[in-house]
């Protein structure tokens, strides 16, 4: 997406090494929010 | 090396919006909101609350940042994107609250546009969402991301992906059948026709397999994942998928402004606009920009377009396989064994299961009760009095009966007419969707949506559910404007950008034929 830049770790599009550790990372917060909603309301 | 950057900076952004905060719980911002509509005015309980909780994170965490000594570790490289999401985050705030309900205000004023009997913003779609991602790029390209913020920014994918999960749990079993079915028919053939198209093309016009074969990945399937996903599989060099990306990019970053502007001007309702973004965007990010920038202030345009967009991803392995085995073909001995298997293993986006996990969380029950789904107000004594239907509402849609021709449809209308209120979950869903279709006219769809909130009960969970998702791609897309540079958009060029473009073109339009056509239902 944004032009090719070089980050020391990640990439342009990402803070994480790979699009499957971000994927982990989305699921997580989502797991996180889900439950937290389960519970507060 | 120290990611984290002694900088005032986070500080100051959560300063801001404890003013923000502050300001909206004493009144004194009560004249400003009176000139932005007042009693319309949409965010009076966002602006006492949102603002409160992460300016305390911000400040806290930005005083540390600021006055705080810091060592290289995981800590200081994930905490230092804080600072970047709440810049993020602080302008999807201010473009939500202010300057797009200014913008409103302003064209309101000047009256509607011509014969479209619309206000300019509305037909432009300059909302919210396409106002925050216009100052992404703004930013990005005019003023460039301050250092202290640029780790941040790359967290926009990560909140888009977050919300796509969410929303799984906004889905009943019921919706999703309907929509699955009506997603698999079209994305089956106009992901593997332009798959097949760009290829016959790439095959006259005489571009590298590897090129060929990136690219019909990306403009098939749902873009830079699977553009990276079928690198391997036709050996693709680098700056062939710097090509394919900047051809999808480019595309789609006109689809994500151009498609809402259409889809106002034709009139679509929710579903079809959903499915045509779902179908004709090639890049998941920008299907929500253009679903969001349609429609807002709700989900349902949002949530039909993302089962389109998901089914399309579901179809990755199927094009992978189909491009390993054309690519060996066409180069035959040349072609390095590639396992198959492991680059549909290693590549294939887990966040797609994780919405499937959500759904499947949520079908059990445990987010949305079951009177969510079953609408507990149906019955007689819990509507009250006032939210029955008048003599006049009833007058008007008996006058307009005539129009409906679907026997489903006159039949829950006719309910609705005797009854002076909704009957039942079945008659709300079809009553929506007389009301979404604008069959009966704007006085009469006016009152069946009336009708239909004075029976509508929705559950707290899929009420704060809904706030999270609004916000997270809110997020996510203010920062995807920060990525969009003209550098990036200069990567698209000779051969990919014209086949990319007749293949583009041809997709969107064929699939808005398609929907038009066919399409009627609403959820």
């Amino acid at each position: 997406m944004a032009e090719e830049k070089n980050f020391d770790r990640g990439s342009a599009l990402s803070i994480f090494g790979s699009d499957r550790r971000e994927d982990f990372m989305a699921l997580v917060f989502a797991l996180v929010i889900a439950f937290a909603v389960y519970f507060v309301y | 090396m120290v990611y984290t950057k002694k900088s005032p900076a986070l500080f100051i952004i959560g300063l801001i919006m404890l003013a923000i905060w502050f300001l909206a719980t004493n009144d004194y911002l009560a004249g400003y909101i009176e000139h932005l509509g007042g009693k319309k005015y949409k965010y009076g309980s966002e602006l006492t609350s949102i603002p409160l909780y992460f300016g305390i994170v911000a400040a806290v965490i930005g005083a540390w940042q600021w006055f705080g000594s810091h060592k290289e570790s995981q800590w200081d490289y994930y905490s230092s994107s804080i600072a970047g999401g709440m810049f993020i985050l602080l302008i999807a705030m201010l473009v939500r609250w202010f300057i797009a309900p200014e913008i409103a205000t302003i064209s309101v004023s000047m009256g509607k546009v011509g014969d479209t009997g619309k206000h300019i913003h509305k037909l432009l779609g300059l909302n919210y969402v396409v106002l925050g991602i216009v100052v992404g790029i703004i930013i990005v390209n005019v003023f460039k991301v301050p250092s202290w913020a640029q780790n941040g920014v790359r967290l926009s994918r990560l909140g888009l992906k977050t919300g796509v999960i969410l929303l799984g749990t906004l889905y009943s079993a019921a919706e999703l059948k309907n929509l699955g079915g009506l997603s698999i028919v079209m994305i089956g053939f106009f992901v593997l026709g332009s798959v097949g198209m760009v290829l016959w093309i790439g095959a006259r016009r005489n571009i590298p397999n590897s090129m060929g074969g990136v690219l019909s990945a990306g403009m098939g399937v749902c873009g830079v994942s699977a553009t990276v996903a079928a690198a391997p599989v036709v050996q693709a060099k680098s700056v062939e998928i710097a090509y394919t990306i900047g051809t999808i990019l480019l595309w789609g970053v006109g689809c994500m402004f151009v498609f809402p502007i259409i889809g106002q001007l034709l009139g679509m309702t929710h579903v079809q606009f959903g499915a045509w973004a779902g179908t004709g965007i090639l890049n998941s990010a920008q299907v929500a920009g253009a679903a969001l920038a349609f429609q807002p202030d709700g989900i349902e345009t949002l949530k039909v377009a993302e089962i389109f967009n998901i089914t399309r991803v579901l179809v990755l392995p199927i094009i992978v396989i189909w491009l390993a085995v054309w690519y060996v073909r066409r180069e035959g001995e040349q072609a390095e064994k590639v396992n198959v298997g492991a680059v549909i293993f290693q590549k294939f986006p887990v966040f797609v299961l994780g919405f499937i996990l959500l759904f499947a969380l949520s079908s059990t029950g445990m987010f949305a009760p079951a009177n969510h789904y079953k609408g507990k107000y149906f019955d007689n004594t819990k509507v009250k009095p006032a939210k029955m239907m008048t003599e006049e509402q009833i007058a008007v849609l008996t006058a307009n009966s005539h129009l409906v021709q679907r026997e489903d449809r006159k039949a829950a209308l006719a309910r609705l007419i005797a009854g002076g209120k909704i009957a039942s979950i079945d008659d709300d869903a079809t009553i929506r969707g007389l009301a979404n279709s604008k069959v009966m006219g704007k006085p009469s769809g006016k009152i069946l949506k009336k009708a239909h909130k004075a029976v509508r009960h929705t559950a707290k969970k899929v009420k704060a559910f809904r706030g999270w998702i609004t916000w997270l791609f809110a997020f996510g897309l203010v920062g995807l404007g920060m990525q969009i540079t003209i550098g990036s958009m200069k990567q698209a060029g000779g051969q990919p950008a014209v086949i990319g473009g007749i293949v583009g073109f041809v997709k969107a339009a064929l699939s808005l034929v398609v929907v038009m056509m066919l399409i009627e239902t609403t959820i």
